[in-house]
């Protein structure tokens, strides 16, 4: 149970040891990135959508360079801002070099993760350091877009940077890390919410004490008035590079209208390409309100522990945004490590486990059914990215469970923790 | 009175939806219990389902072949029209047919090179008018180098831009044996006096791609990357010269026999794919309609239409199979058993197998050697009728089966008839992993007693579950697995096959014996780590069957055979020589290929260098590690 802050290890040997296995694992990660496998997923729709594929990115700076609007066609569908910085700052013109820039990516992204939890724990080092970053690196929902060079991965480090800022209590950064994901990707605005009350409160865990917020939430109106400032700036600014407005219909717009039905490990498409298109607009709706709405009934119940709270509407993300990446439920599943003290409480953790297992098997066999031999058709790739959905879910239901049945503790003998 | 009537009735109504969320303090009493006896149903009687799933998994198994299971077969494509057209190869086909032959004879006896050869193939080929061209390929692989030359021509359609394309191939080496070195002469034959008489008739909306290949499935190989643009390791080829589209199907002709009695019909692809259903069933009706030939499976005649070449199996009383029904299970089982050995090592059943891994449908119309009464006439006529009803195709072929089991020539079972057989396996493996994964967990009270049975008083105290060690030993064997396949895969290994796989064995062998010197845990709240080594086992065990079933069924199905009983039945023992027994049984289950099967490794390795056929590293990588798991399950201490 770690509802206290363990007390700071003062020994140097365990962090020197960090250091060296961190280092460890960015090195296995760069060779990796480094090797042929990775063209392997040049074309592959699990861990690239139409949103984040890099093909589509390398086509929008071929066309910026050349003075064609690369929002007036219909394949390019990222932010003008990583178009600015692939353009001028970065280049990625070799593609060496652009996986080093995505695996550096990650290793910040780790990095990142071992210091949000430090700071849950209140510790500047801890024995867990080695375990949070492997969990990060050598995830495979995660390295795998990264390899594929999916900017989905720059989403995730960009969110982990915010709730880290907003863990350290650093108001104009966090806020400002959030309008620049929510530029990249429309549907992290559900995460602004969580992400402010960890700012007004702290990142330790009260899981075992649950209790009315202290902080009075008038400090949020500030803090929403910043966030609106620095996106409507940041807009500007894209107007600016574009040159017009039509990049908003093009990147947001596809986030709502669903234009790109390529398939993806998402729920979306599927429904949309069987859909009669006067329903359309309709359950577009439906969908994209939904998304909503979880917002609010999870930030109130776990009102005392922002940073789960977080980290539950991530794995919602992870299931339901219109275009995901392997990477948005790896990102929920990586940071289970930030949370040891709901593990014992969990109910099914080896059945979510088997479904990922399963999953993670059956999504590129019936991608590879479907789309390369041709043996199959989309219902199989559908029924797989099912499997992977109820595995993501099993994973959220069991993380709400073991988060609120660590404020019982232990039972004692003859009792028995039910659901109403 | 009015006033006071109606507050009564929405007061009820309130009263009634105020206690609909509520939930009273029995129900939950209720629901827990009710719970619990599930719970409790289900745990006490799990060796009783396990024990049902095994025996219905294991019957289907032996049901598929039942002549009732299955269903005929139907052409489920309208635009192919089988068998609907009036066919022109005639006599001076035959005869043009039986010049080549001659030649292709008098090349065979003289020994003449491939490239010489290619080149008479060519020339040939081009009297024709058609552009031919031949390429030159090199394999270097653990075996050495094979080359050869393969001679290609297309006949480019009259009536279209030739964006897709038939293939009619024919091997230089006839499957006879496997690739003995039988020279498929008349197969060769037949594609050269196709290729003159297809030139003449204006018909074909597809390019039609004549490909005589080198070797017995090498040639194709190299001429199919290079038609695809694919890269190999260990493969030179020469970029082709001549392109045409996309390939839809494709033919291949296998005919190296005086004449033939009957056209049998081979299909199963690399790695456990399987042509689209359609092509066959139109081989099948084209075979017997246009050219009056019986069609059979593979080279499986039916006891019913050829009751004189039948044997009676010298087991069976004779009374028992004369019953029609045992006849027909018989042969019908026959076919099964030849389609699981083809299917379940990934090597597919001849240069058909190839077309598949690009998405092209092929089949091999293989004639029966025999003295009668069939030869290049029925044979011409048979691929002249189906490649028109493979013109007339809009889409490539998608229409009907994928994924089947084919009894007989026109009987098969559709997926969801046999793949629960190998499923309910897996179930039960996944079951009993549970199981042990819960019985790990707790630990009951009065342990010590030396009652025996326990107590019904006795009361369970959960214990911790650790799987960092399982895991790193998990990881360990199978990357043990991974180097096990770099050794057996090397050429240095492949020459000294004989001398090296038995200390191969002994190696790998004697390594997990560092399970014995795992110590036990002491404390009693702590699980010990056979079990929950058992429950990782066989949950990935059954994960693996699963998946492998839509990929390959029959190697799904020899490993549900296989793997089942053995791992489920993996426990601990005390006594040391008990322990040693069991693992070696289990290491005699995991690595008796390298004793006794030595000439499979060869072919499975020249299969996976060659022809990408991944039966190799998943033997070595995932079948090994599982059952040598197994083994350590035994050596651990209890």
């Amino acid at each position: 149970m770690s509802s206290k802050p363990q007390p700071p290890s003062s020994s140097p040997p365990p962090n020197n040891n960090f250091a060296v296995a961190f280092c460890a694992l960015a090195a296995a990660r760069t060779w990796l990135s480094l090797t042929g496998f990775s063209s392997l997923l040049d074309h592959n729709q699990l861990v690239s959508s139409p949103l984040t594929a890099f093909s589509n990115l390398k086509e929008g700076i071929f066309l910026f360079n050349h003075d064609i609007d690369p929002y007036s066609g219909g394949s390019f569908r990222q932010s003008p801002l990583l178009l600015s910085l692939f353009t001028t700052i970065l280049p990625s013109s070799s593609k060496p070099l652009a996986s080093l820039l995505w695996t550096l990516n990650d290793v910040v992204g780790a990095y990142t993760l071992v210091q949000i939890w430090r700071s849950r724990q209140n510790v500047t080092s801890s024995r867990r350091d080695t375990l949070v970053a492997a969990a990060y690196l050598l995830n495979p929902y995660l390295f795998l877009p990264s390899l594929a060079l999916s900017t989905s991965s720059f989403e995730n480090t960009l969110m982990l940077s915010a709730i880290l800022f907003a863990c350290k209590r650093k108001p104009s950064q966090t806020v400002f890390t959030l309008s620049v994901l929510v530029q990249l990707s429309l549907t992290s605005i559900i995460m602004v919410l969580p992400a402010m009350l960890l700012l007004i409160t702290d990142p330790h865990s009260h899981l075992a004490s649950p209790q009315p917020i202290q902080t009075s939430l008038r400090k949020l109106w500030p803090l929403f008035g910043e966030f609106s400032l620095y996106t409507i700036v940041l807009i500007l600014i894209s107007t600016v590079i574009a040159g017009s407005w039509t990049w908003i219909p093009q990147t947001w717009g596809a986030t709502l209208m669903l234009p790109d039905l390529t398939p993806n490990t998402g729920m979306w498409w599927y429904f949309f390409t069987e859909m009669f298109d006067h329903f359309r607009p309709f359950f577009l709706m439906v969908f994209s309100v939904h998304l909503l709405i979880y917002v609010a009934p999870v930030c109130l119940k776990f009102q005392y522990d922002p940073l789960y709270a977080a980290y539950i509407l991530l794995g919602i993300l992870g299931i339901f945004k219109p275009y995901p990446t392997l990477s948005d439920p790896g990102l929920f599943v990586s940071m289970i490590a930030l949370f040891p003290e709901t593990y014992q409480y969990m109910r099914h953790p080896i059945v979510t486990l088997l479904l990922h297992l399963h999953a993670a098997l059956l999504m590129p066999l019936f991608y590879d059914l479907w789309v390369v031999q041709g043996a199959g058709n989309a219902n199989f790739f559908y029924a797989s990215t099912l499997v992977f959905a109820c595995a993501n879910g099993a994973a959220i239901v069991d993380a709400l469970w073991s988060g609120l049945r660590v404020a019982i503790g232990e039972t004692p003998e003859g009792y028995v923790v039910v659901q109403e | 009175m009015e006033q006071e009537r109606p507050p009564s009735k929405w007061k009820n109504i309130l009263d009634k939806l105020r206690n609909l969320g509520q939930i009273s303090p029995d129900k939950t009493r209720r629901t827990i219990l009710r719970r619990r006896y599930y719970v409790a149903l289900i745990s006490r009687r799990l060796t009783l389902i396990e024990i049902i799933l095994f025996l219905i998994g294991y019957l289907w198994l032996l049901v598929l072949p039942l002549p009732r299971l299955g269903q005929r077969t139907y052409m489920d494509e309208n635009a192919l029209q089988p068998a609907q057209v009036n066919t022109y190869w005639n006599w001076d086909d035959v005869h043009a047919a039986d010049n080549y032959l001659d030649h292709v004879e008098r090349l065979r006896d003289n020994n003449i090179t491939s490239a010489k050869r290619a080149e008479w193939l060519q020339t040939e080929l081009g009297k024709h008018g058609i552009s031919a061209s031949t390429q030159n390929y090199t394999f270097s692989t653990s075996f050495g180098i094979v080359n050869g030359t393969n001679t290609y021509a297309i006949l480019a359609s009259p009536r279209h831009s030739g964006t897709e394309a038939i293939v009619i191939s024919a091997s230089w080496i006839s499957r006879i044996g496997e690739g003995n070195g039988t020279v498929n002469v008349r197969g060769v034959s037949t594609v050269l006096a196709l290729a003159g008489f297809l030139k003449r008739y204006s018909h074909w909306g597809k390019d039609i791609v004549f490909v005589l290949s080198d070797g017995y499935l090498e040639g194709m190989q190299a001429w199919l990357s290079s038609y695809h643009g694919t890269s190999q390791s260990g493969l030179k080829v020469d970029p082709l010269e001549l392109t045409s589209g996309v390939i839809w199907t494709a033919l291949n002709i296998d005919y190296s026999g005086h004449s033939f009695s009957h056209l049998g019909i081979f299909f199963e692809a690399l790695n456990g794919r399987l042509p689209n259903q359609d092509l066959m069933n139109s081989a099948d009706t084209i075979a017997r309609y246009t050219a009056g030939v019986p069609v059979i499976l593979y080279d499986h005649l039916d006891p019913e239409e050829e009751p004189a070449a039948y044997e009676a199996p010298w087991w069976l009383p004779k009374a028992i199979h004369d019953i029609k029904e045992v006849r027909s299970y018989l042969y019908q089982a026959k076919n099964v058993a030849r389609h699981i050995g083809y299917q379940y090592n990934g090597r597919g059943s001849g240069v058909h197998g190839l077309f598949r891994q690009f998405r092209i449908d092929a089949i091999t119309l293989y004639g029966i050697p025999a003295m009668g009464p069939h030869g290049f006439h029925a044979i011409g006529r048979t691929v002249e009728s189906t490649l028109r009803t493979m013109n007339n195709l809009l889409e490539r072929l998608h229409a009907s089966f994928f994924f089947y089991l084919q009894t007989g020539p026109r009987q098969f079972l559709k997926i969801g008839l046999y793949l629960p057989s190998a499923i309910l396996i897996s179930v039960a493996l996944m079951f009993r992993g549970l199981g042990t994964w819960v019985n790990a967990g707790w630990i009951s009270a009065n342990h010590n007693s030396k009652d025996g049975a326990l107590s019904k008083e006795s009361t369970w105290r959960s214990r911790k579950r650790p799987i960092t060690g399982t895991l790193s030993v998990m990881i360990a064997m199978h990357a043990f697995g991974a180097a096990l396949f770099a050794l057996v895969s090397s050429s240095w290994f492949i020459s000294n096959i004989e001398t090296l796989a038995p200390i191969a064995f002994l190696t790998a062998f004697v390594l997990p014996l560092f399970a014995l010197v795992i110590p036990s845990t002491k404390s009693e709240d702590v699980a010990p780590m056979h079990m929950i080594l058992k429950t990782a086992n066989l949950c990935l065990t059954s994960t693996v069957i699963s998946i492998i079933t839509l990929m390959n069924f029959s190697l799904a199905a020899v490993l549900a055979v296989v793997l089942g009983i053995p791992l489920v039945i993996s426990s601990p023992s005390s006594k040391m020589s008990v322990r040693i027994a069991k693992y070696s049984a289990y290491a005699l289950l995991a690595l008796g290929w390298l004793l006794f099967a030595q000439q499979e490794i060869v072919k499975s390795v020249w299969s996976w260098q060659v022809l990408l056929v991944w039966f190799a590293p998943f033997v070595c990588i995932v079948y090994v590690p599982l059952v040598l798991q197994a083994g350590i399950v035994c050596l651990l201490q209890p």
